[in-house]
């Protein structure tokens, strides 16, 4: 039986110093960050869920409302060292180890195959430009505590991984994510539907009429955009977003849960709630006048309620 | 006659709040009341800006452009640039990367208002000898 923990700390995330790493004020790793509908963390529990593994655990710092809700590092390291000895009693054979801070595709099944020919206890991948977060690990053979300096410190065999790897160090790397994804460089697809060649929509998104998504373009789950706005330019406009009248959104990410004012130029940018990242300028801004950025309290779902209740009082009405 | 004053240089404030524009308006408002006023605004030190400082930046364009003065921004900031270009504003603002480059700006001549090749009076003297050549 072959196990899975993917582990997604901020540490994963902080090795490029140069420009702002992290989403947001809480500082979260890229990889969890939603992106075209799903966070790649998620998509690479999905992934090893269907190809490969018979149980996947993800361990994540996840800082929610905003609030910094962090578990220190040693905290999601004895979790993990935790859910490793778990799996040994469990009497699985390997154990994929991925500290998620890359988006990788991954050959799974071959890195597995390659594992059992070398026959040593860890098999580390890695990309062209260097060492990979993952490793593969006979359970039986390697102790529980402490879990990553056991992987760390234990000479590996090297698989050379041949799929995409985006390293996800800072906000650039996440827009050449997105920008990838939109022109098939990558396997990562958008979720929703396409409704027209290189747009896709999500559930619940609502576009008005008067507003103008050129392609490509991605509009995420419950999101509005309003009249008059323009998203283009390999937008992606994450769930629970909101555009306000005659935006326009070029070569730009709204992060989910976020807020975008009125007749504003965004471009170059990523936004997340009430910060805002500039890639053009360098810049990152706390945007503190709500009317222009805020994080979104409104949810898709509370706008299906109330469209439902208008709906029933038109009904009524009519009755 | 027109005349004009002396060309004022003012620092804008690092943040640009409601607070801070009150503040900011009240040194640079009499400022604006003068004929033709001749304003550069330092932003070499923003680094945040709300809603009220871009409306603040507009109404004094508007304030010294009626008084047939004009208002010019210089050493923008990466975050007072980012602003003004979410706002839409960035393209209404003639802007320079020093202050005194925008203080040379106001005493330049505009380069299309003086002829760079030939001399007004050449296509007189050419109108001269065609009417010469034909009598």
């Amino acid at each position: 039986m072959v196990g899975a923990i993917i582990i997604g700390d901020e540490t994963a995330a902080l090795e490029d110093t140069q420009s702002p790493s992290c989403a947001g004020s809480c500082r979260r790793p890229w990889a969890t960050v939603e992106v075209l509908g799903k966070a790649p963390i998620a998509r690479l529990a999905e992934s090893l869920r269907t190809e490969l593994c018979d149980a996947v655990s993800v361990i994540v710092n996840d800082p929610q409302d905003g609030q910094e809700v962090r578990t220190p590092h040693p905290s999601v390291a004895d979790l993990a060292a935790a859910r490793f000895a778990e799996y040994k009693g469990d009497g699985f054979d390997t154990v994929l180890v991925a500290r998620c801070g890359a988006y990788v595709e991954l050959d799974a099944a071959e890195m597995l195959s390659f594992h059992g020919e070398q026959g040593s206890i860890i098999t580390r991948a890695f990309a062209g430009d260097g060492p990979l977060d993952l490793w593969m690990v006979d359970a039986s053979a390697l102790p529980c505590t402490p879990l990553m300096s056991a992987l760390l410190c234990t000479r590996p065999a090297v698989y050379r991984s041949k799929g995409y790897v985006n390293r996800l160090r800072n906000a650039r790397d996440f827009r050449q994510l997105v920008l990838d994804s939109f022109s098939s460089r990558c396997r990562l697809r958008p979720q929703g539907s396409e409704i027209k060649p290189r747009i896709w929509n999500c559930d619940g998104a609502q576009i008005d009429r008067s507003a103008r998504v050129v392609a490509p373009a991605f509009i995420g789950r419950n999101v509005h955009i309003s009249g008059e706005c323009l998203i283009t330019r390999g937008s992606n406009v994450e769930s629970n977003s909101r555009v306000e009248f005659g935006t326009a959104v070029e070569d730009s990410s709204i992060l989910s849960d976020s807020y975008v004012g009125i007749g504003l130029e965004l471009s170059h940018s990523i936004v997340d709630g009430h910060n805002l990242l500039n890639l053009r300028h360098n810049v990152s801004l706390e945007i503190t006048d709500p009317v222009v950025m805020r994080k979104n309290t409104v949810r898709g779902g509370d706008r299906q309620s109330l469209n439902g209740e208008s709906r029933q009082m038109a009904l009524s009405s009519t009755e | 006659m027109l005349t004009s004053g002396p060309i004022v240089v003012m620092q804008v404030p690092e943040i640009l709040n409601v607070k801070e524009v009150h503040n900011f308006m009240e040194e640079l408002g009499p400022l604006l009341e003068s004929n033709r006023p001749r304003v550069v605004l330092d932003c070499s030190q923003v680094r945040s800006m709300e809603s009220a400082g871009v409306e603040m930046l507009l109404r004094c364009l508007e304030e010294v452009l009626k008084r047939d003065g004009d208002l010019k921004l210089a050493a923008l900031s990466p975050e007072a640039e980012v602003i003004l270009e979410l706002m839409r504003v960035a393209r209404v603002f003639e802007t320079f990367q020093t202050c005194e480059d925008a203080v040379r700006s106001f005493n330049a001549i505009p380069a299309d208002a003086v002829p760079q090749e030939t001399p007004w009076y050449t296509n007189v003297f050419n109108e001269l000898g065609v009417l010469k050549q034909a009598s």
